[in-house]
């Protein structure tokens, strides 16, 4: 009796032992993707001044005391930023596994770009056009595989598109499936019924995959 | 919500982590006792029947070498010829000139089709305490019948098992089939002492009569009547017991068709077995309390964890593919460095522990058993191949078995 009841005792420790190891491993998953988020929160202020920022100079340059050069500037410089912090955001997104709070960050950070695209609208009617926008709309939670692909590609191409052109494209990605009323509002006028799509210039659309070379060739055109 | 994939990896880790650190504290509660093997309060007689279907081969090197183990009780060894249509029948004949008294060649009426067959038949010529089996292609080492009959000391014990290794370790598969012969040959001791030992393999097995009688010798039916009439011996309430140091060397299959060939076979048998005592769940003892929900549960776990694993693999082949076609038509890089992410995850940590926990348990089972030093040893890239490949097959030769089950094979 006592050899059985030592017989069952392993079976027990070894629970107790899983238990121990298994929430001491989700816990140090759940504080390393914390960290994370804490990164992107981080950023994410820093960027919500800078957009502020903007707003307060495009209010400057509605009363003449900056000129529409530093206000594209500043809306190339932030909308550079705001790529660098997506992509990195894309990159914790995919290992975050456990908590969820990487999903709300890039809802953030959709806002912020949407803030960005009105900010550039603006600034296009105070200061005139002197360079490309390039909007990019996707959908963030794409099960599909061939759409997946496709919006891969379309990344890489407009990556390659914003290396190749500088400061003659001001590219801003955002996902239009995170429920931002701004956004569809936005988005309404332009008559878009399948992702992924471009918006180039407010005006063009642009729905199939296209090469560096086919944007190049059409932004020499207009 | 926490991915549904997320929640199956995190289920597959728990039930990882608990199956390793359940053997790792069998092993280290218990490592004093691995090799231990009791003295025989007496001087049991025992027979060895040997069982020969078309083994020319290997019949004369079993039976010299059942002879040469050396065990002074010995009083038959029955050797059973199923109907051979080669030259095995002669080569036993031989043997019974040359050990008068001793080997004792007996013919099936038919052919049985099957080991159990043969078994039962050469058991019908056997009237000691003890009763002993040993395949066609099997050598035993020099003393290890020894090292077994002192387990019977105890009234309870209904059969004792021996090491068995893999004989021919020359070319890749052998060498593989030699680590996961040892590892099973350790995690078979570990499950001693838990009383779950769920096969007597063929190689090498010793029977109480009296136990082999009451319970009707092997299930003929059966394509692994070794593990049946383990669980048979089980059910009855029975002991199994292991002698480490006890050893025999079998013949593994050389060619990828022939182990396939031999795992189904195992799968299928493993099944029909299943199939028999599913009854017996959460009764009789460790049986259905542990060997029955462990062996069930090791193959639903390793079926779906294919699944999981075609899904996954499949989805990521599809999409790159798609993937790598479009940047092809869109004229840009197919893959960049900046594209390969490298951010780890809690169940990529998870995994890595889990693997590195395997890895010491294999090293372990290797270490633990001792052998023959003129035996060819594993090196690292077999052991890490037999980890990361090998084990990798098991479920999908499962599906082949199931298939197959379901289609009502049950040839040898």
């Amino acid at each position: 009796m006592v050899m059985l009841e030592n017989k069952k005792r392993v079976f027990w420790e070894a629970l107790l032992l899983t238990v121990v190891v298994f929430l001491l491993g989700l816990l140090i998953g759940i504080s390393f993707e914390s960290g994370k988020v804490d990164l992107i929160k981080e950023y994410y202020s820093a960027s919500e001044a800078s957009i502020m920022d903007i707003f307060a100079s495009g209010n400057l340059v509605d009363l003449n005391k900056m000129s529409c050069s530093d206000l594209n500037e500043a809306n190339f410089v932030f909308a550079d930023r705001i790529y660098t912090e997506a992509k990195l955001l894309e990159k914790y997104e995919d290992a975050g596994k456990i908590t969820q709070s990487m999903i709300t960050e890039h809802k953030k950070y959709d806002l912020l770009r949407t803030l960005l695209w009105i900010n550039e609208m603006k600034t296009v009617e105070k200061c005139g056009r002197n360079y490309h926008t390039v909007i990019y709309l996707y959908e963030y939670q794409q099960d599909d595989l061939a759409k997946k692909a496709t919006q891969t590609v379309w990344s890489k191409v407009l990556s390659d598109l914003k290396e190749q052109e500088g400061s003659n494209v001001l590219l801003v990605p955002i996902a239009v499936d995170n429920d931002l009323v701004s956004l569809s509002s936005l988005i309404k006028d332009y008559n878009i019924t399948a992702y992924p799509a471009l918006i180039i210039d407010d005006k063009t659309i642009v729905k199939e995959l296209s090469s560096v070379d086919d944007f190049e060739t059409y932004f020499n055109q207009v | 919500m926490v991915e549904t994939l997320t929640v199956i990896y995190l289920v597959y880790s728990f039930i990882a982590f608990y199956s390793l650190f359940l053997f790792a504290l069998i092993y280290i509660q218990n490592k004093k006792l691995i090799f231990y093997c009791p003295k025989p309060d007496r001087d049991y007689s025992l027979s060895m029947v040997i069982p020969c279907y078309n083994g020319e081969e290997g019949i004369g090197g079993t039976i010299q070498g059942v002879v040469d183990a050396g065990y002074k009780n010995l009083k038959k060894i029955v050797v059973v010829d199923d109907c051979s249509t080669d030259n095995s029948y002669k080569i036993m004949k031989e043997y019974e000139k040359k050990y008068p008294g001793l080997v004792q060649v007996v013919q099936t009426p038919k052919n049985t089709g099957k080991a159990a067959g043969a078994k039962n038949y050469g058991a019908k010529f056997v009237d000691t305490e003890l009763i002993g089996f040993t395949d066609d292609d099997s050598f035993i080492e020099e003393g290890s019948i020894d090292k077994m009959v002192g387990f019977f000391n105890e009234e309870k014990v209904g059969s004792v098992t021996s090491s068995v290794l893999v004989h021919n370790r020359n070319n890749f598969i052998e060498k593989l089939q030699s680590i996961e012969y040892k590892v099973i040959k350790f995690s078979r001791k570990l499950l001693e002492f838990i009383d779950s030992i769920y096969v007597t393999p063929g190689p090498l097995g010793i029977f109480r009569k009296s136990a082999f009688d009451k319970i009707g010798g092997f299930d003929e039916n059966n394509l692994t009547e070794d593990i049946e009439i383990t669980w048979h011996l089980q059910a009855e309430g029975y002991k199994v017991k292991m002698a480490v140091p006890a050893r025999s060397y079998s013949v593994a299959p050389s060619t990828i068709s022939a182990w396939v060939k031999q795992r189904n076979r195992w799968n299928i048998g493993g099944l029909q077995t299943i199939g028999k005592y599913k009854k017996d769940w959460f009764r009789k003892g460790m049986l259905g309390n542990f060997i029955l929900p462990f062996f069930v549960s090791s193959w639903v776990i390793g079926l779906f964890g294919l699944g999981v694993l075609v899904y996954r693999f499949g989805t990521g082949l599809i999409t790159n593919f798609l993937s790598a076609k479009y940047s092809v038509e869109a004229q840009t890089a197919v893959l960049r460095f900046s594209d390969i992410n490298l951010t780890p995850n809690v169940l990529v940590f998870l995994g890595i522990i889990a693997f590195f926990f395997s890895l010491w348990f294999t090293i372990v089972a290797l270490m633990n058993m001792s052998e023959d030093k003129n035996r060819k040893r594993e090196n690292l890239f077999t052991v890490g191949f037999y980890m990361i490949f090998y084990l990798l097959a098991y479920p999908i030769i499962l599906i082949i078995s199931g298939y197959k089950f379901l289609r009502g094979q049950r040839k040898w």
